[in-house]
């Protein structure tokens, strides 16, 4: 099913609708004076792998970025618009970013675990929301490496330092360490571009594993990568040099790399420009 | 963008309608040795069948290549998509040609009644327009065309109803020989021309992503 997100651009109601996790309605975009996202409106499905792609500078990234008000630490954006998480503003005047980055977790192309033991870098998040018994620390250390399918491959080395890991395995301890606070969605910036083959098929199966209970989004460069994790896609562009970036086409992902709808689209995917 | 995988595309669909060239000169040739008795000419379209498979073949081959190496998308994954599909068709279209060769073949050395030959040449005739109009759709995406394949395969279909009417009528038993190879041929061209409307819905496929459901068989 194709969204038609265009005509809905001007519905500023989220939608009632119990498999929409997050709900965007007419997303602009500021960085200072310059605007990098227009009049963006969709609906992220819950419990599936939601992928975003675009050429490059088409604000794939920045819009990642709203669903957990990492724009926010840069200085002088702006965010207007509407977006809701299970039906909750998440821009809302008493809104804990701090809180709502718990819920919406994230993971970076380079894979970033802190300078300290595996098992540490998992027990961090619990750890900072108050968790201290040791059994319980030991059991959602354990819990998430095995999500993360990384708990064979460290499970007698926990007392490690997390950097000691291969590129693949530090993504993956990021994303343990991330599952470790239970969020609800799951942001992944191009999680596969600097980690080898191997490790990526681990990760593209693992988010098919994890979306049974955690609501993905992947901006990826990778066409075939969107192609074969996604449930849905959306293709952005930035249509001319300092511009806003727009949403051209939203809809299940075998539709959009069969039959897209829209020409800019069918050009994009096919090769014929970016 | 992509220069030499669009060079590729654009060769592969360039050699899928030279096949379909070779098929409606196969089909041509087929109906020509059966009206006027020319088995030379039915030898020829027997014998260059086998080049039209390996060509066949080869389509088939080279789209399963690129689809492997490629990663084809949308419009140009439909493309190679429904050229797998059309020289499958192909193929059977140059075997029904061959078919009718074979029919010339046993009925050249009698002159069966007029009216029988003029109903195969007019059947024919409209076979060849099919498979022009076919040709044409492909190569031009024409929607329009390709969609109009149903509507010009009609009257073959009521012409091999009146072969059978005709055929009843023959009283020597030589000519109901001979006219069973005809019947035979007939309904060999009828299936040339059900090809070429199959290959009218893959072009329809190609060109808008959608497959369009066919119309009702007639009661």
């Amino acid at each position: 099913m194709n969204h038609t997100l265009v005509e809905h651009a001007s519905d500023s109601t989220p939608l009632a609708d119990s498999s929409v996790k997050i709900a965007v309605r007419g997303l602009d975009f500021y960085y200072g004076d310059f605007q990098a996202l227009a009049d963006i409106t969709c609906d992220i499905e819950d419990n599936a792998v939601t992928a975003f792609i675009g050429p490059s500078g088409c604000g794939k990234s920045t819009f990642l970025r709203c669903f957990n008000r990492m724009n926010d630490l840069i200085i002088g954006t702006k965010v207007e618009g509407l977006i809701t998480l299970d039906g909750q503003d998440i821009y809302a005047p008493g809104i804990d970013p701090v809180d709502l980055r718990r819920r919406v977790g994230m993971i970076f192309q380079q894979p970033n675990p802190f300078p300290m033991t595996i098992y540490d870098n998992v027990a961090y998040g619990p750890r900072l929301h108050g968790m201290r018994k040791k059994a319980d620390l030991d059991e959602v250390v354990e819990t998430s490496l095995k999500r993360a399918n990384l708990w064979k491959e460290v499970k007698d080395i926990l007392g490690r330092g997390g950097l000691t890991l291969s590129g693949g395995q530090q993504q993956r301890l990021c994303i343990a360490r991330v599952l470790a606070v239970q969020p609800d969605v799951l942001l992944m910036d191009e999680p596969c571009s600097a980690i080898d083959p191997t490790s990526v098929q681990k990760i593209e199966d693992l988010m098919a594993e994890l979306k049974s209970s955690v609501t993905i989004i992947i901006v990826t460069h990778n066409m075939q990568q969107a192609a074969r994790v996604s449930d849905e896609t959306a293709f952005f562009l930035q249509e001319e040099m300092g511009q806003p970036a727009i949403l051209v086409e939203f809809g299940r992902t075998a539709d959009i790399f069969t039959s897209p709808k829209d020409k800019r689209t069918e050009d994009y995917i096919t090769g014929r420009f970016g | 963008m992509r220069e030499n995988f669009r060079k590729e595309l654009k060769d592969l669909k360039a050699n899928v309608l030279d096949i379909g060239r070779s098929i409606v000169d196969a089909t041509h040739m087929a109906v020509q040795a059966l009206v006027e008795g020319d088995l030379e000419l039915a030898e020829r379209v027997i014998a260059g069948d086998d080049e039209i498979d390996q060509r066949c073949l080869a389509v088939e081959e080279h789209t399963i290549e690129i689809i492997a190496t490629q990663f084809p998308v949308a419009r140009d994954l439909r493309l190679l998509h429904s050229l797998g599909y059309i020289v499958m068709h192909f193929e059977r279209m140059g075997d029904l040609s061959v078919n009718i060769a074979k029919a010339a073949r046993r009925t050249a050395s009698r002159r069966g009644p007029q009216t029988l030959n003029d109903l195969i040449l007019a059947q024919g005739n409209l076979v060849h327009r099919v498979l022009e109009a076919m040709l044409e759709a492909l190569d031009k995406k024409d929607l329009e065309l390709a969609r109009k394949l149903q509507d010009l395969d009609e009257p073959i279909d009521h012409l091999f109803k009146q072969f059978f009417r005709e055929l009843a009528r023959l009283q020597d038993e030589e000519d109901i020989e001979w006219a069973s190879s005809m019947v035979l041929a007939s309904r060999y061209l009828e299936r040339i021309a059900d090809h070429a409307v199959d290959i009218g819905d893959r072009i329809t496929y190609m060109v808008t992503g959608q497959f369009e459901a066919p119309p009702e068989e007639e009661g």
